[in-house]
Order: C-alpha cells, then sequence, then structure tokens
C-alpha cells in the first residue's frame, strides 16, 4: 500500500503552548485512520496543518510520496486534500443546490451525480439548508468537500452534532471513501467510533503521539489508557506535596464521608427554616419528604441508597434541550451530600455546561427540579442562590466566572457592595480595599494590588479569586465548580484542590465538574460520568478498576449495568 | 504615521568611525519608538485630530471663497464677542451636555443611546403640553420644576420602550433607539399641526403650525442679565453632569452599571439586576435627553414647533461618542460644540462661508477620532 500521508516530526506552539511536538504520523491509502485524543491533544491543529489553514514551526509532509507544504486551504484543496470543519460553512438561508453552486466547480452536475453513485450521498438539492436537520447539513459538507475528488479527506471531530443513526450513517460512508482508494482522516474522541469505522489509529495525548497501530491490535481496552493517560500516581504525587499530604489515597477516608452526616446541625450551618424565611424570592420552603420515591426515568443513575436525607445538592430529572431539539440534559438526577465531593466527569459537549448552568441558574431546564439543602431553586435567581448557600464556579472563567475589566476588589465584592457603604450612598473604597488585601492573604493570591484588573492576573491567580469570592458565602451549603484547574499551572491546581477538599471538611457539598480524569479520581468520593445528557454511574474513585470503568463510560465504549443510552458497540470490532 | 516621520531623518553622515556615537534622540529605533507610543496617548490622539479637522475646516473656508482671516475672525465673534454670543453658546453646550450625560450613563450599562432626538422630541412635546396646561399665573418655582419633570419622564418613558424590548426581547436598543427618533420627531409634528393637540389657536392662513408659548412661569429664568439668552439650564447640565460623574465614579450603582456594561454574563452570575440596570441606564439616558427637550422649549421663542430639536439630539450623541465615557470630557466635548455651532452661524451671516463647514468639521474630528481611536486600542499588525 501507498501512504496517503506521511507526517513526521510536526510541531506547532502558539506563544508559550505547545500543541503539536514532534508528531509521526501515517496513513495508508484506502484506509481510514483515526486520530484520537482529549480536547487539547493537539488533534485540531494537526488537521489544521494537514488542511493548509496554519503553518507548523518544523516536521514534513508527504502527500502521496510526494512533498507537501500547504502554505493556505486554497494549496491544500489543489493537491487533493479536502477538510470538513467541525462547524459547518454553508449559508443556511439558501438551498443544497446553491450552496454547491457557490464553489464554481465545473461540471457540478456531473461530480453530483458520481458521488451519489459512487458513496451513496443523496441530496435534496432543493431543500433549504438551514431547515435540514444537522446530520443532513454535515453530509451535504462531505458532499462539497467529495465534489473535488480529493485523495485524502480530513473529517475534524465530525460526530460531535450528530446522533447515533446519523454517525453510522457517517462512518459508513467514511468506509466507502476508503474503499473507493481515497485515505480518510476521521478525527475524534470517541473511542467506538475508531474501533468501529477505522482501519488504524494514532493517539495523540499532550502533542505527541502516545500510542498507534491498527485497529485490529488496538482494543478499546487498550486505547483508553493511552487516551486519558496512565500516570496518574506521577500527577498524583505532585499534587499531594503541594497539598502537603504524604499519600493523596488518604484523604479519601479522612474527609467526611457521606455517611456521617444527616444531621445539617453538625455542620454549623444555619437553621434551614430560617434560611427559608429571610428569602421571599425563593419558592417557597417545599421540604422532602423522606423517603419520597422518585421515580425511575434513566436506566442508570446515581445511587441514591449511598446518599443521607437532606442532600446538600440534589437534582432530579433536570432535562435542557438545546436551539436543535436534541437533549443536552435528559433526566440528570444526582445527589451530593453535606461534607461530599461529587466529580462528573465526560468528555465534553456531553452535558456538563448545561449542567453547570442551570445550577448557577443562567438556564432553566426544561423540566426536572434542583434542590438546596430541601429547597427548591430551580428557577431561583442567581442572587436568591447566592443567599441561599449556593457556590458556583463557572466554567468559563471570562464570561461568567469574573469582570476581567475590573479591579480584583469590585470583582470579589460586587455580589455585596451594599456592606461597603460610606454616607449612606458612597462606595468606601477604603474598606473594599482592606477586605480585598484580607482575602487576598488568606487565599495566597498574587495580585499587584486590591485595585489591580482582574485581567492583570495569571489564571491561577484569577481563579483563586473567584474561589475565594464564593467559599466567602455564609452559609455555604454547596459548591459547584466546573473545570476549576483548567489552564492552570500545578501549583496553583494543588492550591484549589486544597481549598475544594477544605470547603468540603467544613461541611459543604461540592460538585466538580471537570474533564480532567485524574483531578475527578484524587479529589472526589464519588464521581459520575456524563454521556449524551445522561449522569452514569457512580464509579468510586478508589476502586482498582476506576479509571477504566469511567473511562469505558465516558467514551460510550460500554454502558455500566447495560446502560440503554451506550452505544453497542463491541469492544475490538 | 511614524513610517513618514522617520524617513525625514536626515540621514547619518557617512561615518569615518563605524560606530557613531548619535544623538539620543535622533536614534532612529528609539525615536520610531517613541513616535509610535506618543500618539497612542488619548490626549495626543485627540490634538492630532483636531488638528486635521482644522486643517479640513481651512480648506473649505478657502474653498467658499474667503479669507481665513476674516473667517476666523467671523468664527471667533460668533463664539465670544458678545455676552449675547456666548450666552447662546452656552445654551447649546448645556442642551448637548445633558443628552451626553445621558449617553454616557446607558454607555456604562454596555448599551449605546442613539435615540437622544426621539427622546429630546418627546420631552419637548411632554414639556410643551404641561407648560400650557399651567394656569397663566404660576410661579417659576413652581412651574419650571413641572416642565422639567414632565419632559424627564417623557424622555424616559421613550427610552423605556427600547429598554423594555432590549430586556425582554434582547432587540438591540441601537435599532430601537434610531428608529423611535423618526417616530419622535413625527409626534411633535403631529401635535403641533393639530388644534386638537398643542396647535396654537388658528386665526388666520398665516398662524404658524407650532404651540402657544408657555406662560412665563413655565419659562427657564435668564441668568446671564439682560444682554445674554444664558438660561437656568446651564446649572441644570452643569448639576447633571457633576451628578452623573459622581455617581457613575463613586457609588455602588456606578459600579453595577460598569460590571453590567463589561460582562452581563459574570454580573448576572454575581447576582446583580441585570435587566433593571440595563433598562434603567436607558431610561436615565432617555430621562435626561428629556430635559434637554423641556428646556428647549422654555427657552425663548416658548414655543414647540417643527424641527425645535434643531438636530441636537444627534449632536449630543457625537459629543457622548467622542467622550467616550468621560464626563470630564463630556463637558469639554458640548462647550467645544457649542460654541463653534453658535460660531458657525456667525460664520455664514459675516464671512458667507456656510455654516455646514462647522457641521463638517465637527464630523471629520468625529471620525478621525473614532478612527484613531482604533489606534490606541489595537496594536497594528495583530489580527484580532
Amino acid at each position: 500500500m501507498t501512504a496517503a500521508l506521511e507526517v513526521s516530526g510536526l510541531a506547532k506552539s502558539y506563544g508559550g503552548t505547545v500543541a503539536l511536538d514532534g508528531v509521526d504520523l501515517v496513513v495508508e491509502a484506502g484506509t481510514v485512520h483515526c486520530v484520537l485524543g482529549e480536547n487539547g491533544a493537539g488533534k485540531s491543529t494537526l488537521c489544521h496543518a494537514v488542511a493548509g489553514s496554519l503553518t507548523p514551526d518544523a516536521g514534513t509532509l508527504r502527500l502521496y510520496g510526494q512533498p507537501y507544504a500547504p502554505r493556505r486551504p486554497a494549496d491544500a484543496l489543489a493537491a487533493g486534500v479536502a477538510m470538513v470543519h467541525q462547524h459547518f460553512s454553508l449559508v443556511s438561508t439558501l438551498t443544497v443546490g446553491e450552496n454547491l453552486r457557490l464553489l464554481r466547480l465545473p461540471g457540478l452536475a456531473a461530480r453530483i451525480a458520481r458521488v451519489r453513485e459512487t458513496y451513496g450521498l443523496e441530496l435534496e438539492p432543493d431543500a433549504v439548508v438551514g431547515q435540514l436537520p444537522v446530520g443532513v447539513r454535515q453530509r451535504v459538507e462531505i458532499v462539497k468537500a467529495l465534489l473535488r475528488d480529493p485523495r485524502l479527506l480530513v473529517l475534524d471531530e465530525p460526530t460531535g452534532v450528530l446522533g447515533p443513526a446519523e454517525t453510522d450513517a457517517l462512518l459508513e460512508t467514511c468506509r466507502r471513501i476508503a474503499d473507493a482508494g481515497h485515505a480518510v482522516v476521521l478525527v475524534t474522541h470517541k473511542l467506538g467510533e475508531a474501533v468501529r469505522a477505522g482501519d488504524a489509529a494514532t493517539v495523540l495525548r499532550g502533542g505527541r503521539v502516545a500510542g498507534d497501530g491498527t485497529t485490529k491490535d488496538l482494543s478499546a481496552r487498550r486505547l483508553v489508557p493511552l487516551m486519558i493517560g496512565r500516570a496518574a500516581g506521577d500527577l498524583d504525587a505532585t499534587l499531594a506535596g503541594a497539598v502537603g499530604l504524604e499519600d493523596p489515597e488518604a484523604v479519601g477516608p479522612d474527609a467526611p464521608g457521606p455517611d456521617g452526616l444527616d444531621d445539617p446541625g453538625v455542620l454549623g450551618l444555619d437553621d434551614p427554616a430560617a434560611v427559608g424565611l429571610d428569602d421571599p424570592a425563593v419558592v417557597g420552603p417545599d421540604p422532602v419528604v423522606p423517603g419520597e420515591v422518585v421515580p425511575a426515568a434513566g436506566p442508570v443513575r446515581a445511587d441514591d441508597a449511598r446518599t443521607p436525607q437532606g442532600a446538600a445538592l440534589r437534582l432530579r430529572e433536570v432535562t435542557v434541550r438545546r436551539a436543535d431539539g436534541a437533549y443536552a440534559l435528559e433526566d440528570a438526577t444526582l445527589d451530593v451530600a453535606f461534607g461530599e465531593i461529587v466529580g462528573v466527569a465526560g468528555v465534553e459537549g456531553n452535558g456538563q455546561s448545561e449542567l453547570t448552568a442551570v445550577l448557577g441558574g443562567s438556564l432553566t431546564p426544561e423540566r426536572g427540579r434542583v434542590e438546596l439543602d430541601g429547597r427548591e431553586l430551580t428557577r431561583a435567581l442567581p442572587a436568591a442562590r447566592t443567599r441561599a448557600g449556593l457556590g458556583v464556579v463557572p466554567e468559563d472563567r471570562h464570561h461568567e466566572g469574573c469582570v476581567p475589566a475590573l479591579s480584583v476588589a469590585e470583582n470579589l465584592h460586587l455580589g455585596r457592595l451594599r456592606e461597603f457603604r460610606r454616607f449612606g450612598v458612597f462606595l468606601d473604597r477604603a474598606a473594599l480595599g482592606r477586605a480585598t488585601e484580607a482575602a487576598l492573604a488568606e487565599h495566597d493570591v498574587r495580585a499587584s494590588g486590591p485595585f489591580a484588573p482582574m485581567a492583570s492576573l495569571s489564571g491561577g491567580n484569577q481563579q483563586k479569586v473567584v474561589l475565594a469570592r464564593e467559599l466567602a458565602l455564609d452559609p455555604l451549603k454547596c459548591l459547584v465548580a466546573a473545570q476549576p484547574t483548567r489552564g492552570l499551572d500545578i501549583g496553583a491546581v494543588a492550591a484549589v484542590h486544597a481549598r475544594i477538599r477544605a470547603a468540603a471538611g467544613r461541611g459543604a457539598g461540592v460538585l466538580v465538574v471537570s474533564a480532567e480524569l485524574d483531578e475527578l479520581l484524587t479529589l472526589c468520593d464519588r464521581v459520575v460520568v456524563a454521556y449524551r445528557g445522561r449522569l452514569l454511574g457512580p464509579v468510586d474513585p478508589r476502586a482498582a478498576d476506576a479509571r477504566e470503568r469511567i473511562g469505558a463510560l465516558m467514551v460510550g465504549v460500554e454502558g455500566e449495568r447495560g446502560a440503554a443510552s451506550g452505544v453497542g458497540v463491541g469492544a475490538g470490532a | 504615521m511614524s513610517a513618514p516621520v522617520t524617513t525625514t531623518q536626515p540621514p547619518s553622515p557617512p561615518p569615518p568611525d563605524p560606530h557613531p556615537p548619535r544623538p539620543a534622540a535622533l536614534d532612529p529605533t528609539r525615536l520610531r519608538l517613541a513616535l509610535r507610543a506618543a500618539p497612542r496617548h488619548p490626549l495626543a490622539v485627540a490634538g492630532l485630530a483636531a488638528l486635521f479637522a482644522l486643517g479640513v475646516g481651512m480648506l473649505l473656508v478657502l474653498a467658499a471663497g474667503a479669507e481665513l482671516a476674516t473667517a476666523w475672525q467671523a468664527l471667533d465673534e460668533g463664539m465670544f464677542g458678545s455676552p449675547y454670543a456666548i450666552g447662546s453658546s452656552l445654551n447649546s453646550a448645556a442642551v448637548l451636555a445633558l443628552i451626553a450625560a445621558g449617553f454616557t450613563v446607558a454607555h456604562r450599562a454596555g448599551l449605546v443611546n442613539v435615540g437622544g432626538e426621539g427622546q429630546l422630541c418627546a420631552g419637548g412635546t411632554a414639556a410643551a403640553a404641561v407648560g400650557l396646561a399651567l394656569p397663566a399665573g404660576v410661579p417659576a418655582a413652581l412651574g419650571v420644576p413641572l416642565v422639567l419633570v414632565a419632559g424627564f419622564l417623557a424622555g424616559a418613558a421613550w427610552a423605556g420602550i427600547a429598554a423594555w424590548l432590549r430586556v425582554r426581547r434582547g432587540t438591540s436598543e441601537v435599532i430601537t433607539t434610531l428608529l423611535l427618533n423618526f417616530i419622535g420627531i413625527g409626534l411633535v409634528s403631529v401635535a403641533v399641526h393639530e388644534e386638537a393637540l398643542l396647535r396654537q389657536p388658528v386665526t388666520s392662513s398665516e398662524t404658524l403650525p407650532q404651540s402657544a408659548p408657555l406662560p412665563t412661569g413655565a419659562q427657564l429664568p435668564l441668568i446671564g442679565g439682560p444682554e445674554s439668552p444664558a438660561t437656568a439650564v446651564v446649572p441644570i447640565a452643569v448639576l447633571a453632569v457633576v451628578v452623573t460623574g459622581i455617581v457613575l465614579r463613586h457609588t455602588a450603582l456606578g459600579l453595577r452599571l460598569r460590571a453590567v456594561g463589561h460582562s452581563p454574563a459574570a454580573s448576572a452570575r454575581l447576582g446583580l439586576p441585570v435587566g433593571r440596570l440595563e433598562g434603567g441606564g436607558l431610561a436615565v439616558a432617555g430621562g435626561l435627553a428629556g430635559v434637554a427637550g423641556a428646556a428647549l422649549v422654555a427657552t425663548a421663542p416658548y414655543v414647540l414647533a417643527e424641527h425645535f430639536s434643531s438636530g441636537y439630539g444627534f449632536a449630543g450623541l457625537v459629543v457622548g461618542l467622542l467622550a467616550r465615557g468621560s464626563l470630564t470630557a463630556v463637558a469639554a466635548a458640548s462647550l467645544l460644540f457649542g460654541f463653534l455651532t453658535s460660531g458657525g452661524i456667525n460664520l455664514q451671516l459675516a464671512a458667507q462661508v456656510p455654516a455646514s463647514t462647522v457641521q463638517i468639521v465637527q464630523s471629520v474630528l468625529v471620525l478621525s477620532i473614532a478612527a484613531a481611536m482604533l489606534f490606541t486600542t489595537r496594536r497594528p499588525g495583530s489580527r484580532r
């Protein structure tokens, strides 16, 4: 077989961030080659380098044996490389036919007919693109790419927006394209697809090749550790040292477990009834009847039996739909006990963002219920949630977590400016500065001063400020932290973890949503897995096979206890 | 901008010494750096833009066939030549300052109010209606506040339509306030053409389509003596600018508005009433424009007529844009524009240079400042 694409020593860095670090890759003609990896592993950078939309710092490409150095996407197209991007490039107000005519290709009708005959890709030329389901829109994109009769087709995360049936159809198309003698590079973070449709796979992790081979040799069981990294021991030891612990495993048992915490009074929290009275904005106290029967909706859900009554945070069948009607969250049910740290793992885009948004109050679920210590907060305003004791660290620091243009002091105290008044009207900047200095010292935030712009702080220090603000709630009943350590260096990660543990130690329930499996395994008492809007599990992170089980749930290779939502993929098929 | 200047540097003399010590100020690299840094300062940018606009103005004067000196004298005469000139300049400046201060409030909350003209019309109409409804002998201590409050409320309500659409429906306030301008202008027109509304009683075919004059007690008192037309609108505008400045800078409310303006999402997460702050900011902007409208109606000739707004709403918007959020700059730009407008009228009368020359100069000034501001905030060559 000829190598359709040979990549050797490809490197690219953005500023100080290394996206690709000496990647070697060989794609044989007539095969579907999967590039696997988590977010940030360098998959997209690799795609863009091949498609000519960025220039690598080092390394060479060869296309069917010829040197190939595209400097712009047009070069790639001329060389016979077509790319289907993650985000569609179709004019949604035009029809399918009009969109194809925009390409200005000679002999368009003949080309369309040939694509239809060769690959069985049917199109409705008169349908308006905006009214088509995403799967069909993607088919149009693929046809667009195939009309130029490319020798190499690159698909960047094509299945992210597709349902199972549409995914199957796409993989079938990939197979046909390969059978026609072309090469297909399928970039994905879903293992099941790779194993099902790929002939060969390359796993990227942190910009390097973590492993490669044919899918016959690489079973899903072998791919999971390659993809998410096995070196958990190293990371845990570093973190434990930074936090001041000898053994990270000791953290779990030492932290107050869910079992001994039935009584919120032990935790020094206010009387829940009293809290309910001083807040008219929240819909009634609405106490939870002990032993209330929760209707079984999902086939797999968080294990209710393990959590005591009066959970710090209780989600019941929370359902959110995206604008296109697909479920972002479907019957998400979860309990977080006081003093417990629960993790939500999962590949991004499986409903984690919506879960955080529902908890933070920026998204109202279609149905379902959110309770904090027995009080319903499903539709409460963010201010009411804060008063009730729900701290939220949003996943996007710069969008929702803080206002980068304002100062640290202003960011810390924006929600409670009433406490900093002078003469009844003016803002007491001196008091604001003093309170901020105290908070900065307590949380070890490095800032040039209390009135330094938030944007001047490093990411780690920004996150410490956000965390300090949410931890300052009184009472703090539950902390929701979404991607709390994204983009932070190891020292900041350790500090954030220590704060989260301390919050749980003081009795607050903690929900950590993270794409970092290692983080969840070191931090959490229980881990549930978000997969296609459902919360699967839980998995005990102390179990010997926790990593494998979570990894399997994450990528939909197997559904635990026969989850109907898991795609029935035979491992190693 | 730096390139042509650096090329004017004398080429370094052919050196006998391979490394001639060059004076620091003439070191091309350093000079280039200094030039690149200098125009970034907002004051330097404003100064350069003003020079450019002045140059355009001089060209226009020459094109109109006038002597530069004559034109300058006429302009100066119109701005500062007499108590009358100064008084009417100050009145203009005050009206502009009210609208621009309101614009700044909404701008802090992240909204762009281009509806000053419509809000001014609504305020003026309401002020005329209230003023005409007052009995003839009403004391000024009662009549003037009533007229101004009516203007504020009507302007705020007019902006409130856009605010409501923005908060409830997410409609862009730029579009809604802009379109409401035309309705507001039409509203004045209808009101002064219909006897059932505000038109003065029609006694002959020569009765103008305008309202009857406001009673004395509803007229803004003069403050500058018999020679000067300056009215109480001047101290009112000063008060509005000062209070707005203090609220925006030194109160929790100002900080909240700023937070909402920078990041509605984060502000909402932190429990701020984003909709109320945005809506309130826009309503205050409309209210201040409404006060400006009321002041125009309550100034000689004390009637509501078509085109009574004289485009102040748009000019105030320009002042607000130019001031870029600073109330000190609002005061300065209002004075500049107010005096230039008065001067422009005299330019036409005394030097036969069209008054619109001044408008062109003002527009050029705004355009060049806006363009130059990109220069200060964005590095050349940076992609995003």
